[in-house]
């Protein structure tokens, strides 16, 4: 198989563009091609057929904006000017980040046609590296979910490995177009998982970085003390660039750190030799609720996880690791219902703004007097997932229920933190499953916000903790469905993950294959 | 008929005088700017924006609870949201501060125009963003977001009014400290400076607190107190007529000079404070708040004791030279520059300068007279070199003038006339230019003296001493 120019990473397409053998707008032209014939139709409010084939990874092309900074690449190249350290690289912007000029519609219906005067420091800094904003990527309507499925616009994407299985969210339309080729790069963003996941289940590779290493100006709020903008790529040392030119202090984020930015590709290649690597027996079994009583019942991994994680701990020690077992972190399996009720004040809160007096939509017929006005914009406005974030989010806020629930989350959000402290005094990172299954089908969990939450279950720990936590493709399970592997760090750890990651892509030998649904649809 | 008393407590919002808001770089002075004017993304919440805490808006705050006796201040104070949907409110939370405001455990004393000092105590203080405004036209809801972000600090005081003279006093005293601090322009008219009053009565010599009522929206001290007033009065009868008081929110009508019901209160409103994810807590170390404290000019009640007592005025000098920081400042150099008795600068600055200052409208600080010139001209008329009228007009000759006071005397030939050979010499000619005069005055109309010495007055164009004259004319005259 001939690896096309769409397929190339971020670092042979800067290599070769620096070396005149390509140029920015032959990228772009080879990434509009590959959309062309695997996209089907970006995601709209029209009542699409949902089975129309195809990625459907995108919201909005932004082919002009492209185009435009691919020339300003091209020009910068011909006067032996310095094009960027993402130079001619197309760039899938999840579509919660504002961008100046471009719709900014968060998956929801209420901001279908809201265009931001502003952009995102993260989107301004890739950028000004010389990248190509080629789109807007689909999502969980406010990054509202776990697979991708609540977005209003549709059809949702698919993931590229099968397309009966979803790819993945809320960061989804991130993950499904750089593994089908339709960007190298993705930036998406992590509240409980969103990056990780997808790109565990579509077979990429997702940081989520630190809270507050990448600025969050510009990205439309979900949690707010839990989001966390990252870069999503085909390997890591692209996640490594992409994230180089992200990281670092902003005036217009009082919570983006103030540490150093290091080099985080200085010393990736330097291998694990010596380093100490925990596996924790609490990210294998798992606490679920059951459906009917609610009693905790206790769940194991997926079979060819709970292998893929023994079998990447078994090369990594082959490398020169030393893997150390019964890294205990108790308090993760609170992780979820913590989760459910700082997420969701949080959300409510930030939704508080959408009430279709400023922006966005508005209830276009009679409204008796203002509270109509905003019932009306707000019930149609928005889909079930912001709804019932609302509601639940109102509900455990509220006077008299506030202490039974949002305090005793946060102290519990502290017991993760902590946890994750005692463990990093013995271990340098954590390796664990990205998620307890490969991708579901469509519609399986879909409806369930329980269940669909619990997606998330191995991913939320690393939110609370605020931590970084690298996921890598390590394998396929037998269905031939991509499985990933985290690797959870201290505070400001992205080198050393990046560096251990990298590793790990190695010694597993994750081929960049073409993924079957994009293989079928570029053949035809 | 039982005698009752009246239990009140205010609950202030102050706008600080930054020159930009407190959480965006958009200029907080809008004052009759044109609607949405002062807006960017940030204030106005678009989607994805985030705050950024002005420090300036900290410090100024810090520097009022240290001006109200505030003792300690927590390392960490919190900023929080405040949940609820109004039009003028883009985010649909206020950034405010709950649980751990910036300051609490304050007080503030202030004196009564009998001469008793009042001390009132302050609960708790906490900065907040103002939320825009809404305008009711042709029956449309405008709304202008120009006063989204503006500083503010909010200031609650304890249950420790008895009366609304009290409240007026408080108030009065409070804009006082805030000009004389340089924190808050505090116009009552501009929004600057804004008060709700709860008010409820009991009987007197009763503990307990009874059900208040709240008073909104007064625009000015005069109608604090009036509103009060009313409010008290009303209590009184409705309780004296069986009637339970309600607890309701009351609104005055500036043109009716009345209060209206808003609304009753039914249930507090649940608005879901949760701490702002997007601000890293507010820290004060302890050197910060003890350099703040250190730092604190010396306050209004203080420095009038000590006019009185150091420079030997009376007390009421002192509370008028002691009214505005820039005057008292000024009367201080000038007693300094002069070295003379205190009591005669203080009529000089309390007649001559505040007059000035009042014409001008302007103030102390930024008349154009330097105190050590204001010492000089006062000198000038001591000596006798300048008459006393001349010296009053000299004060606006100064002004903007880069010559002295004695400079433009001598230049500008306004000595009084005292040279004896000069003076006789202009009375002889009087005298014999009057010949009828003379006989008369010398026929025993010794009043007449008053006639020429004004009219040696008029030939040397006032700038004869009318002392030296009248010796030089009697002498003449009887000679």
């Amino acid at each position: 198989m001939r690896t096309e120019i769409c397929e190339l990473s971020a670092h042979e397409i800067v290599a070769r563009l620096k070396a005149g053998d390509l140029t920015a707008e032959s990228v772009l032209d080879a990434t509009l091609a590959r959309i062309e014939a695997v996209e089907g139709g970006t995601g709209t409010l029209e009542k699409a057929p949902n089975g129309q084939n195809g990625v459907h990874a995108y919201i909005t092309l932004a082919e002009e904006r492209a185009l435009a900074q691919a020339r300003a690449v091209d020009r910068a190249l011909e006067a032996g000017d310095d094009p960027g350290p993402l130079a001619g690289v197309p760039v899938a912007i999840k579509d919660i980040f504002c961008v100046s000029g471009t719709r900014s519609t968060a998956g929801s219906k209420i901001l279908e046609n809201f265009v931001a005067p502003y952009t995102a420091t993260s989107v301004a800094r890739l950028e000004a590296a010389g990248a190509l904003t080629i789109g807007k990527a689909n999502l969980d309507e406010f990054t509202y979910g776990s697979s991708n499925e609540s977005s209003a616009f549709l059809p949702t994407p698919r993931n590229p490995w099968s397309a009966s299985v979803v790819p993945g969210g809320s960061s989804g339309g991130s993950a499904a177009a750089v593994a089908a080729g339709e960007a190298a790069l993705s930036l998406g963003t992590d509240t409980s998982g969103s990056i990780r996941q997808p790109a565990a289940f579509c077979g990429v590779v997702g940081l989520k970085p630190t809270y507050g290493r990448v600025s969050r100006y510009g990205l439309i709020a979900f949690a707010s003390s839990l989001d966390c903008p990252g870069p999503l790529a085909r390997n890591v040392r692209d996640v490594a660039l992409m994230l180089q030119v992200m990281a670092g202090a902003d005036p217009f984020d009082a919570t983006a750190a103030k540490v150093p930015v290091t080099d985080y590709l200085d010393g990736i290649e330097g291998g694990v030799q010596g380093m100490r690597i925990g596996l924790s027996p609490d990210f294998s079994r798992l606490s679920y609720p059951d459906a009917g009583t609610g009693e905790l019942r206790e769940l194991t991994l997926q079979s060819e996880i709970e292998r893929a994680l023994m079998d990447a701990a078994e090369r990594l020690a082959g490398q020169g690791a030393e893997i150390v077992e019964g890294v205990e972190l108790p308090n993760a399996r609170y992780g979820i219902p913590a989760y459910f009720v700082i997420s969701r004040v949080e959300a409510a809160s930030n939704l508080h703004r959408y009430d279709g007096v400023k922006y966005g939509y508005r209830h276009a017929g009679e409204a008796a007097d203002l509270i109509e006005l905003y019932r009306k914009s707000r019930g149609h406005g928005f889909g079930p997932q912001p709804k019932l974030r609302i509601l639940m989010g109102m509900y455990v806020s509220g006077d008299q229920y506030e202490k039974r629930y949002y305090e005793r989350a946060l102290r519990v959000r502290t017991l993760v933190r902590q946890d994750f402290e005692r463990a990093f005094e013995r271990v340098d990172a954590v390796l664990a499953p990205t998620t307890p299954t490969t991708a579901f089908e469509f519609g399986r969990i879909y409806g369930d916000s329980v269940a669909m939450q619990y997606a998330d279950y191995l991913t939320v720990p690393a939110n609370h903790a605020g931590i970084p936590a690298l996921s890598v493709p390590v394998g396929l399970d037998n269905s031939g469905l991509p499985i990933g592997m985290q690797l959870m760090g201290p505070d400001f750890s992205e080198r050393k993950l990046l560096r251990i990651g990298r590793a790990l892509e190695l010694a597993v030998e994750w081929q960049e294959s073409r993924p079957p649904l994009v293989r079928e649809l570029v053949d035809a | 008929m039982p005698e009752y008393e009246a239990v009140i407590g205010l609950e202030t919002h102050i706008q600080l005088n930054t020159k930009s808001k407190i959480f965006c770089a958009c200029s907080t002075d809008s004052w009759r700017a044109p609607p949405n004017t002062h807006i960017c993304p940030i204030c106005t919440g678009l989607p994805g924006v985030l705050p950024s805490l002005n420090r300036r808006v900290v410090e100024k705050a810090l520097i009022m609870a240290a001006a109200m006796n505030v003792g300690e201040i927590a390392p960490e104070s919190y900023l929080a949201r405040k949940n609820y949907f109004y039009p003028d409110l883009p985010k649909g939370y206020q950034i405010s501060q709950y649980d751990e405001p910036l300051a609490g455990n304050g007080s503030f004393e202030f004196p009564m125009p009998d001469g008793n000092l009042r001390r009132i105590s302050i609960i708790k203080l906490h900065i907040e963003e103002d939320a825009g405004k809404t305008v009711y036209k042709n029956s449309k809801r405008l709304i202008d977001f120009n006063r989204c972000g503006v500083p503010l600090v909010e200031m609650v005081t304890g249950p420790d009014f008895r009366s609304a003279e009290e409240v007026g006093q408080f108030l009065i005293r409070l804009r006082q400290l805030l000009r004389w601090l340089e924190i808050s322009d505090a116009d009552m008219e501009r929004g600057q400076l804004r008060c709700d009053a709860n008010v409820s009565i009991r009987e007197r010599g009763q503990q307990r607190l009874n059900t208040k009522t709240e008073i909104k929206n007064v625009n000015s001290i005069a109608n604090v107190r009036d509103a009060v007033q009313s409010e008290i009065q009303r209590q009184v009868r409705e309780v004296e007529a069986g009637r339970k008081i309600e607890s309701w929110t009351l609104g005055w009508d500036d043109d009716r000079g009345a209060l209206s019901k808003m609304r009753s209160k039914e249930t507090e409103a649940d608005y879901r404070y949760f701490r702002e994810p997007d601000l890293l807590p507010i820290q004060t170390s302890s050197e910060d708040w003890a350099a703040t404290v250190s730092q604190l000019p010396e306050l209004p009640l203080a420095r009038r004791s000590r006019f009185s007592a150091d420079y030997g005025i009376p007390d009421y000098d002192a509370g008028v030279l002691t009214e505005e920081r820039s005057l008292s400042e000024f009367f201080e150099a000038a007693v300094a520059a002069h070295g003379g008795d205190p009591k005669r600068v203080s009529n000089w600055v309390m007649n001559d300068v505040l007059r000035l200052i009042r014409e001008q409208d302007t103030s102390a600080g930024e008349l154009g007279l330097r105190p050590d010139e204001l010492a000089e001209i006062i000198r000038l008329v001591e000596r006798g070199t300048i008459s006393n009228s001349v010296g009053k007009e000299l004060l606006t000759q100064v002004q903007g003038s880069d010559r002295t006071p004695s400079q433009i005397v001598e230049e500008d030939g306004l000595a009084q006339v005292t040279d004896f050979g000069e003076l006789s010499a202009a009375a002889a000619q009087i005298l014999e230019a009057n010949p009828d005069q003379v006989a008369a005055y010398r026929g025993g109309k010794s009043g007449l003296i008053g006639w020429f010495v004004g009219q040696m007055m008029q030939e040397s164009g006032g700038q004869a001493d009318p002392k030296s004259a009248r010796k030089i004319l009697e002498q003449l005259l009887e000679g």
